[in-house]
């Protein structure tokens, strides 16, 4: 299982030349800022897909055999008959049979145990942990990703460098002051009713025209006005780039009549438009499942598998696999034993899943421990910024240094 | 470092001494009591106001006004409206429909003689967010809006022990099927990290005990009711009390951490004055203490707010996100305007804010968080939708017929008086002029100049 086909051809040669520094010098800038700004058909693209609530890894990725495992879980362990066997000990959920193609096709990576030191369980903390990549209270209000592209992408005239698909607010890994991410709740509903040209030019205070002085100092971006005209600025820019590409180029698939598969469905329809944009941000919402969980939870494991395959299958027909890789991830599992609502409580480490191009392994970290938990807990065995550190360095050829703080160890992912 | 003696909009909080702040502002030479600052009470405390509004107010001192916003001075309008209300209420529960009972909150917040109790009903429910998404029960979720109401401006501890027996919350975070053998900890967890102490004041160990205090609490024929089979009797320990069984004794404990008052009036302060900056402990301890000494009533803290020199001096002028439900009906309100509001309420959840329907036990984020792409280009659409729907009447005629009985003769008369009564800053002379650039000055028509207005990033501002 440890080959794998030809990928990777760019962002591997530039993995390369960053070994053992990660240091954001300007030689590795400019080189990033190839790598987000260069031509469609080079440039990588990471499709985020966020399980809100805290999704049950344990009932995801489930070692069925574990008597432990049937234990702390009486009314809620999934059987042995109804999983789908990984390995001799692990199974997946039967809602994720829709994912078979992906793993046969070897496009299809499980990380298990990953987390953080200190596990917050508070849905929100934990959230933002993951957004920013800080467990300090005080971090900076900025995002992993809109980092990378603050460090990358500069304010040069192309496509957003990334696009939040939902109606919920801007994810935080995607905030970043100085570079504007254009958050879509559908297509079809962006667009102006009121004549675009009208709010050219109406901009002031702060971003008006060099040839119309003003006596008031223009707002830094930091300030609200700012922040509003700017975001302005982007929404005009963004609305009239996707009428444009959609109108050109209207490739379409069929996707599940669901909120993620239609959010992947237009994700699918950007990308395949050939939008120079890096990074899309989705989530499905309704993980936290402190009661109940059976029904709930298999509907929702359901909802993304069938909306991931449909996805992945649109790239393929597109014939751009080999640039796009998605990355699922929840803010953090649920506690191995159930409670008494038939459901989880908030826990720790889960797994992250990547899929789209080939990965030489189904699945990586180690197991679950159920022997040696943490305050009733999975404890972690990878923490998620190494996960991180791997796609920005080996996947878009980034430098992380600047990013990620501290010594996390990239995964062997891709090799 | 030496703080400023006056407050202007420009003035840094690092600057401005506390004491200073928060104590009564009153009108002089340099601050008149103007139609600006009683625009901004209108808006803050309220929904917005047309003109003649803002022109009457000017007789009343700002306490008196900020008082009447609270308490009906007319007590036969006041009884009236609330008749009005409640029957209509009836024969919306009747029906089941979720979007009549956004409706008619937006009713209440259109048409209630005092609209700072539906403002600041609206931030409970922003703080004790509850999904009907998740409740599905159009009653529950109308008689949790009641409870909010009821003790909207009363003590904080009266609200927290009602909140946690409000059937539709028990539903929403799974304390309805909390029992002893097993505690469900999603509540527990909530009330001090939510809505009582914030994050980071507490342990995993006070939630878990803490979940163990609510179990056996259960919604029976739509009521709460205790069940002592499923309750935990023994002695639990939370926030280094050992002394505690019932939830009742926790809910008391809790809300006498000192973290309480300062986590409530720091959201109090960014409802009501503004999103950013982030002020210290020390820039909001006259609120803390005043919160403290009156035994925690919210009444106290927000009319402290709405009198201060802070508040009045100008300085919170455009420094809050309007959220799309304050964007509509202040310009709603602006042009004594009403809408279809069942629609209108769908609108809103589209924008980010369904009433009934928070994203998630956070509530809303607010701030900047209103503000994306799709929410700029849909609630510049929404004004357009708004302005040409045909069931939207202004002082119950159509457009031109209102600006002709305002006196609003051409398009320059009416960007005035929304700069006037909608805009946080007035429009300078630019936006003005890019404004009217785009209307043409022989075939204007009165929609086409709302429309451009709703491009305005100014007008996100309040």
């Amino acid at each position: 299982m440890s080959e794998r086909r030809g990928f990777l051809k760019f962002s591997g040669a530039v993995s390369g030349l960053s070994i053992g520094g990660g240091f954001p010098g300007p030689w590795m800038r400019s080189v990033a800022a190839k790598v987000l700004t260069g031509k469609s058909t080079d440039r990588k693209i990471l499709v985020v897909i966020q399980l809100s609530g805290g999704n049950d890894g344990l009932n995801t990725i489930i070692p069925h055999r574990d008597e432990d495992y049937r234990k702390a879980r009486p009314k809620l362990a999934i059987p042995t008959s109804d999983v789908i066997p990984l390995n001799e000990s692990l199974g997946a959920h039967p809602a994720l049979r829709p994912l078979d193609r992906l793993w046969d096709a070897q496009r299809f990576t499980i990380i298990q145990g990953v987390g953080y030191e200190k596990p917050n369980r508070s849905h929100f903390e934990s959230m933002d942990i993951w957004h920013t990549c800080s467990s300090n209270r005080n971090r900076s209000r900025a995002g992993w990703l809109g980092r990378m592209f603050a460090e990358s992408h500069g304010s040069s005239g192309a496509d957003a460098p990334g696009i939040h698909l939902g109606s919920e607010p801007l994810p935080l890994a995607l905030v970043e002051k100085s570079v504007p991410v254009p958050s879509i709740g559908s297509i079809d509903q962006f667009r102006w009713k009121s004549v675009r040209s009208a709010s050219r030019g109406l901009m002031a205070p702060g971003s008006q025209s060099k040839e119309e002085p003003r006596d008031k100092a223009s707002p830094a971006p930091e300030d609200l006005l700012g922040f509003v005209s700017s975001s302005t600025q982007a929404a005009i820019d963004a609305s009239e780039r996707i009428e444009s590409a959609l109108g050109q180029n209207h490739p379409d698939f069929p996707f599940p009549d669901t909120p993620l598969g239609q959010k992947l469905r237009a994700v699918a329809r950007l990308i395949l438009a050939g939008l120079q944009t890096s990074v899309y941000y989705v989530t499905l919402d309704g993980f936290d499942t402190h009661a109940n969980q059976l029904t709930v939870h298999a509907g929702l494991l359901r909802q993304w598998s069938e909306a991931l395959s449909a996805f992945h299958e649109a790239i393929i027909q597109g014939g751009q696999s080999d640039r796009v890789l998605a990355l699922t991830f929840s803010e953090f599992g649920r506690r191995v034993a159930e409670n008494a609502s038939q459901g989880t409580d908030h826990g720790a480490a889960a797994p992250v899943y990547l899929s789209g191009p080939n990965f030489p392994k189904l699945l990586s970290g180690e197991a679950p421990n159920l022997t040696n938990l943490d305050d009733g807990d999975i404890r972690y065995c990878v923490d998620f910024r190494s996960v991180y550190r791997t796609l920005m360095e080996e996947w878009f050829g980034v430098a992380s240094g600047g990013i990620i703080q501290g010594d996390f160890p990239k995964l062997a992912l891709f090799s | 470092m030496s703080a400023d003696k006056t407050i202007s909009r420009g003035t840094k909080w690092q600057r401005i001494d506390p004491a200073l702040a928060w104590e009564t502002w009153s009108a002089s030479a340099e601050e008149p009591w103007d139609s600006s600052r009683v625009a901004l009470v209108l808006r803050r405390a309220g929904f917005g106001g047309p003109r003649k509004q803002i022109d009457a107010s000017l007789n009343l001192a700002p306490e008196e006004l900020v008082s009447r916003l609270l308490l009906p001075t007319n007590s036969n309008i006041y009884q009236e409206f609330e008749d009005e209300s409640q029957t209509l209420s009836k024969s919306i529960l009747a029906s089941g429909s979720m979007p009549k009972l956004v409706a008619w909150w937006l009713h209440r917040m259109l048409k209630s003689p005092t609209p700072l109790v539906e403002k600041i009903t609206l931030f409970w429910h922003g703080h004790f967010a509850t999904g009907a998404d998740k409740v599905q029960d159009v009653e529950l979720m109308w008689l949790q809006n009641q409870t909010l109401r009821n003790h909207a401006l009363g003590h904080f501890r009266d609200m927290v022990q009602s909140i946690s027996k409000d059937p539709a919350m028990l539903i929403y975070l799974d304390s309805a099927s909390n029992r002893k053998a097993h505690p469900n900890e999603n509540y527990a967890r909530e009330l001090m990290e939510l809505f009582c102490l914030g994050e980071g004041n507490y342990t995993e160990k006070d939630v878990q005990e803490l979940a163990r205090c609510f179990t056996g609490w259960e919604i029976r024929r739509k009521q709460f009711r205790f069940n002592s089979y499923q309750h935990d009797p023994d002695r639990k320990t939370i926030l280094g009390n050992t002394d505690i069984e019932t939830g009742e004794q926790a809910i008391d404990h809790i809300v006498t951490q000192d973290s309480m008052p300062r986590f409530i009036v720091k959201k109090l302060f960014h409802f009501f004055v503004c999103d950013e900056p982030e002020p210290d402990n020390d820039f909001l301890q006259p609120l803390v203490d005043e919160f403290v000494s009156s035994n925690h009533s919210v009444k106290h803290v927000i009319m402290r707010i709405l009198t201060s020199r802070l508040f009045l001096s100008g300085w919170c002028i455009g420094k809050k996100v309007r959220s799309p439900l304050e964007l509509a009906m202040e310009l709603l309100h602006s042009m004594e305007a009403t809408t279809n509001l069942e629609q209108l309420g769908e609108r809103l959840r589209m924008l980010g804010q369904g009433l009934f329907f928070p994203p998630n036990v956070k509530g809303w984020e607010g701030g900047r968080a209103w503000i994306n792409s799709s929410t700029l280009i849909g609630r510049a659409n929404l004004i357009y939708d708004m302005a040409r729907n045909e069931n939207t009447k202004f002082g119950a005629s159509s457009l031109p017929q209102w600006c002709e009985r305002n006196n609003l003769r051409t398009p320059a008369s009416l960007v005035d008086y929304l700069g006037a009564t909608l805009f946080g800053q007035p429009l300078d002379e630019l936006q003005r002029s890019q404004i009217l650039s785009k209307v043409n000055s022989d075939s204007y028509s009165w929609h086409r100049v709302l429309e451009i207005v709703g491009t305005i990033p100014a007008l996100h501002l309040s």
